[in-house]
């Protein structure tokens, strides 16, 4: 059976292109990825990505817990910070990414992918053994509107939204009169703000938001332009980019693993291990050279031997070029500016190894 | 798209031109793609089976294979929309056709292939 979010039949009254992910009827797109690939980078688009799940973790033990769950040092979190983080296997290999906030002493919220919901649940009930501490899926009471683009502050603040947290941040607030929880994150590589909610007030927010803005060009944006907005941005996608042989080191992401964290947490010492000796695989970003677009399952070659794999590409719209994630072997002679081949349909197709995010917004 | 064209359950079509037959996807097949970025058309005189793979259009999510509706020997591509894949977009755009072939296909080659009536039918 499959799910819908409390904001579907807007969906469906938009017009949008429906499709299932992750077991959930949700909008493809609603006019181009394109175009609404564009609205994102130029002005503000709003998502409804009420799949993603919703974790609390709460009770004497939630820090010592989460702590050995994940391979970040939540003892540095502060009341109302956030952290992206990962779940990993006592291989090393994830079971999830996810976003961890601290509401309050002793609770925790849990931000994870609709996809892994249950997995999530599943392994943190495994491990919470000796800890006081609860785990409780919240995901079914909770709704989530993402807010994204270079507009997207100065617009939800023109709304007289009541406080606008700082980068990776959150806090309780209200626009429209509804109470929420507003974070300072996103999936875009934009600016912007993900707001969570009671189911009840979804509809109430997403039509106040597609009414309020017009005069900042805020259109309703699917999933197709999320894709390629998260592809540009270098973030990985759970399924695509990470699984649970792959671990944060061979994913480029040794900047959310501490290492001088003391608490032992699930699969450090093979995570430890990497940081110190290197990796048999390394994540990498392709430009394509020649005509043709990679794509996720694509063999990636070099003097005519397979070095990996394309885990996520397409078109970038902002770029116009064609780009990639790719997993390749962890050959010295392979860096930024070496060139290597993609296989597309039996056929071998140039394509060259580029600095990661493909389009950085941020540092602008 | 022209009427009189006959269509696959695939979603290619094949419209008949004097000697020879234009081919290509149908506007259902090109409105489900969306945003069309990419097409793969075979050389000049490349000769194909029925319901052999022919081509590749990829949208911004996917590459979709193309298959023949009839055989036959490819005697024109539109250069046009290699170049320009998003004319398929177009809805002002008239030449969305991707190849023109001659054959020599049988009655039995065209028995399965639908009316564009029957086809709209087919895919609502």
């Amino acid at each position: 059976m499959t799910k819908q979010t409390f904001i579907h039949d807007r969906h469906v009254e938009l017009g949008a292109k429906m499709v299932d992910f992750a077991g959930w009827h949700m909008p493809v797109q609603y006019t181009t990825i394109f175009e609404e690939h564009h609205t994102v980078r130029n002005s503000v688009g709003i998502f409804d990505v009420s799949h993603m799940g919703e974790i609390i973790v709460k009770g004497p033990d939630a820090l010592k817990f989460l702590n050995k769950v994940v391979p970040q040092d939540i003892s540095k979190l502060v009341d109302t910070k956030a952290v992206y983080c990962q779940l990993p296997n006592y291989n090393g290999g994830l079971i999830d990414d996810l976003i961890i906030y601290k509401l309050e002493d002793n609770k925790y919220l849990i931000v994870a992918n609709a996809s892994r919901i249950d997995e999530d649940i599943n392994w943190l009930s495994r491990n919470k053994f000796g800890y006081n501490v609860e785990i409780i899926d919240e995901s079914h009471n909770y709704s989530m509107i993402a807010i994204q683009g270079p507009k997207a502050c100065e617009y939800v603040q023109a709304q007289g939204i009541s406080s606008l947290p700082r980068f990776f941040s959150i806090e309780k607030g209200s626009i429209f009169g509804i109470e929420l929880w507003i974070s300072r994150t996103g999936y875009t590589g934009e600016d912007g703000v993900e707001l969570i909610m009671k189911n009840e007030y979804a509809v109430k927010v997403w039509d106040k938001l597609l009414e309020t803005g017009t005069a900042y060009g805020l259109k309703p944006i699917g999933l197709g332009a999320r894709d390629t907005l998260r592809l540009e941005a270098a973030l990985h996608l759970y399924g695509n980019d990470l699984d649970e042989n792959t671990t944060p080191i061979e994913a480029g992401l040794k900047w959310s693993v501490p290492a001088d964290k003391i608490d032992d947490y699930n699969g450090k010492s093979v995570i430890m291990n990497q940081i110190k000796n290197g990796v048999k695989k390394k994540l990498i970003g392709l430009k394509m050279i020649d005509r043709g677009i990679a794509r996720h399952g694509y063999e990636v070659f070099y003097n005519n031997e397979k070095i990996g794999v394309v885990t996520s590409g397409s078109p970038s719209p902002t770029r116009g070029d064609n780009i990639a994630l790719a997993y390749i072997k962890n050959l010295d002679n392979l860096t930024v500016g070496s060139t290597i081949q993609v296989s597309i349909r039996e056929k071998l197709y140039n394509a060259e190894i580029v600095k990661k995010p493909f389009v950085d917004k941020r540092n602008k | 798209m022209n009427e009189s064209a006959l269509c696959t359950k695939t979603h290619e079509y094949v419209l008949e031109q004097g000697d020879k037959y234009e081919i290509g996807i149908t506007d259902y097949a090109i409105e489900q793609l969306g945003d069309i970025v990419f097409i793969e058309l075979p050389e000049v005189n490349a000769e194909f089976t029925k319901n052999e793979v022919f081509a590749t259009v990829e949208s911004v999510k996917a590459a979709s294979e193309i298959y023949m509706p009839i055989s036959g020997k490819v005697v024109e591509i539109n250069e046009e929309i290699v170049n320009s894949p998003e004319l398929l977009n177009d809805e002002a755009h008239a030449d969305k056709w991707l190849i023109k072939v001659e054959s020599n296909a049988d009655q039995v080659e065209f028995a399965d292939l639908l009316d564009y009536s029957d086809y709209k039918e087919e895919i609502e």
